[in-house]
């Protein structure tokens, strides 16, 4: 019995200074190629090529969060854990109703309200999988997200619909003491996620949620209720996404659904700058902007863009990596 | 086009409106002659970057007019900063937006969505950028290098309509109509079918798609074989370019069906060589040298910075390969770049 508690502790430790130290090798990771670009990439570091970095990141970073908020209160295991498959696709969906209300002749409010809807639907209907029939959260989603793929492409038929007018111009073009409302956008949502999830009761309750749902539970926290939510706020995220996407590209168009993965990457990266691996809004947001620093740095670096693919890969695998050996128990 | 003649005997009506058709598009290759590009002319792009952005090279067309635009500029002595946004939309914008804060000394953008790509190509022009382009025609490009699109989708529409001998109904895919040289070609085949009223435009239109666009075009024409079973129900298929015309001659080949032919315009190799065998159900193929008009935009920006003057366009030649001409017209298409 002794001997395999010591050797369980000894697995442990072992484990726990190899997730360390992996984890060290991916932040590490990030910051070798952020000082690589900045020393060798011309204009890397100008304020304006940061602020297109932010702008460009506004749509991939309101996404991520509504994807770290799931993965928060449905718990940080890939297999099992909370997901949300149809974010992206709901993007494209939200993303169909604001183009075809806006192009109907609705004023923006409207429209907003449609497409906000739209976004919340598809969140409850997520939630009534996960919570309700108690599916995986991986299987519902994914199911959801087939749905929502098929109403995008009857919406559109698979075509682009532009959005001429002057509040999608306005919010693609207009800029706010020298920053564009895009990048406005993705810093207010940060500052509201870093306040909600790190100094509120909500989120201190939701991470409870996500980590031991029965001691929740025995706390008195409504776990279904907390749950629910976040597969609404991610539809929420997914409307808000998607307003920002019609007006970056002043049109609805088919392919929204490969969002996905960058959304995934960014949410699952983000978990490294967390030592228990779970996301967090400082995690999230500096996986994002390091996914728009990569593109941005290989082009000003004239590399191909196809390396940025590789680069992604190679650290999402060892993120993954990191997590798997930091839960042994699980296994 | 001397082919679109020998083969409209059938009906002298045809061939009257055919000849006249035929005369106006020669007019217009003869008129815009001097848009052509010769290719002896001495230019340089020494110590100049060029940016380079493009929807997408998955398909054989893109990739051969962007990798000729690449080669180009190199062969000039320029730098170009290539840019590949593999079909997403989201990402030729980013690239765009980043490319206009390198500041390079021209861009050449190839393709794409017109109505996402105008207010970015509006920015670059505003950043005092010169901007070129492939394939797109915008109000805010210095020259556009293309085939002349007007021509050859009127002259691949009036093959159609003589194999058709003037009546019958046509299989039409249009889901692109927002890229501009779909919406030229698209508008030509309607045209051209407004002088001959007993040919129909089966509704609802096909759409084609991208990614899996000949798989896509296979179970669509393969569903409508089925709609409409009888042996004259279709006579023909079209499409704006020559990936779904793959799709859709494979699935009329594995159907058995006869009397049916398949027409579109870009000229990818696999497309010429089933029109060049006469067992295939492929009728003719519009075939353009993308290479060439990627090496045309790449020559263009090199004149205007070397202060000299462009056109607003310039046509790159293109053939009309048909079964009755392929053993002559194919050859070109088919091996090389």
């Amino acid at each position: 019995m002794d001997d395999q508690t010591q050797g369980g502790k000894t697995t442990r430790r072992r484990a726990s200074i190899g997730s360390w130290g992996i984890r060290l090798g991916a932040i590490s990771c990030f910051a070798v190629i952020l000082a690589y670009f900045a020393f060798t990439a011309p204009g890397f570091l100008s304020f304006y090529n940061i602020l297109n970095v932010v702008e460009q990141s506004a749509i991939l970073g309101v996404l991520a969060f509504g994807m770290s908020v799931v993965i928060i209160g449905g718990g940080s295991d890939v297999q099992t854990g909370g997901i949300d498959l149809s974010l992206a696709a709901n993007t494209g969906l939200c993303a169909a109703v604001f183009a075809t209300t806006s192009n109907a002749g609705y004023p923006v409010p409207t429209a907003v309200l449609a497409v906000v809807a739209t976004g919340l639907t598809v969140g409850l209907l997520n939630a009534i999988a996960v919570v309700r029939l108690n599916i995986l959260p991986l299987l519902a989603t994914l199911a959801v997200m087939n749905v929502v793929a098929g109403s995008e492409l009857i919406l559109t038929q698979n075509t682009v619909i532009s959005v001429a007018s002057e509040f999608v111009s306005g919010l693609a073009m207009g800029s706010f003491i020298g920053v564009s409302f895009m990048a406005w956008t993705l810093i207010v949502f940060t500052a509201l996620m870093i306040c909600v999830l790190h100094f509120t009761g909500i989120g201190l309750r939701l991470y409870a949620v996500g980590g031991h749902p029965e001691a929740a539970r025995a706390a008195g926290i409504g776990v279904g209720r907390y749950l629910t939510s976040t597969y609404l706020f991610s539809g929420l995220c997914a409307a808000i996404a998607s307003i920002l996407l019609v007006s970056r590209l002043s049109a609805s168009t088919p392919g929204s659904g490969e969002l996905l993965l960058s959304v995934l990457a960014a949410a699952l990266l983000g978990t490294v700058f967390s030592r228990r691996f779970v996301p967090t809004a400082g995690g999230t947001i500096l996986s994002t902007l390091f996914i728009g620093f990569l593109a941005n740095g290989f082009q000003l670096l004239n590399v191909s863009s196809y390396w940025v693919n590789g680069v992604q890969g190679t650290l999402i695998l060892l993120v993954v990596a990191a997590t798997s050996l930091a839960k042994p128990s699980e296994r | 086009m001397m082919n679109t003649q020998v083969r409209t005997g059938k009906r002298s009506r045809i061939l009257k409106a055919t000849i006249a058709s035929c005369a106006i598009v020669l007019g217009i290759h003869a008129g815009f002659a001097h848009a052509q590009d010769t290719g002896e002319e001495k230019l340089s792009l020494a110590g100049k970057k060029i940016g380079i952005s493009a929807v997408g090279t998955d398909h054989a067309w893109d990739l051969k007019a962007y990798q000729g635009i690449i080669d180009e500029v190199k062969s000039l002595g320029g730098e170009p900063i290539a840019l590949d946004a593999k079909r997403n939309d989201q990402t030729q914008v980013s690239q765009l937006q980043t490319l206009i804060a390198q500041k390079p000394d021209a861009i050449i953008e190839m393709l794409g969505n017109l109505d996402v790509l105008n207010p970015w190509l509006k920015r670059i022009r505003d950043a005092g950028i010169p901007l070129f382009t492939v394939d797109t025609a915008t109000p805010y490009t210095l020259n556009n290098s293309t085939s002349n699109n007007y021509a050859l989708a009127s002259e691949v529409a009036l093959q159609m309509v003589a194999d058709m001998g003037g009546k019958g109904n046509v299989l039409v895919f249009n889901g692109f109509y927002s890229v501009p040289v779909c919406k030229i070609r698209y508008d030509q085949l309607k045209y051209v079918l407004q002088a001959y009223p007993d040919i129909k435009v089966i509704e609802p239109e096909l759409r084609d798609v991208i990614p899996n666009t000949v798989q896509s075009a296979y179970s669509n024409v393969t569903d409508m074989l089925t709609k409409y079973p009888k042996d004259g129900d279709i006579s023909s298929v079209w499409a704006c370019w020559d990936i779904p015309q793959m799709g859709a001659t494979q699935a009329i080949e594995a159907s058995g069906r006869k009397g049916i032919k398949t027409y579109a315009i870009d000229g990818s190799p696999e497309v010429v060589e089933m029109v060049a065998d006469p067992n295939s159900p492929a009728g003719a193929v519009g075939a353009q040298q993308p290479y060439e008009i990627g090496k045309s935009a790449a020559r263009n920006a090199a004149r205007y910075l070397a202060g000299k003057p462009i056109e607003p366009f310039t046509f790159v030649p293109a053939v009309l390969v048909t079964k009755a001409n392929a053993a002559t017209t194919a050859a070109q298409f088919l091996e090389k770049k």
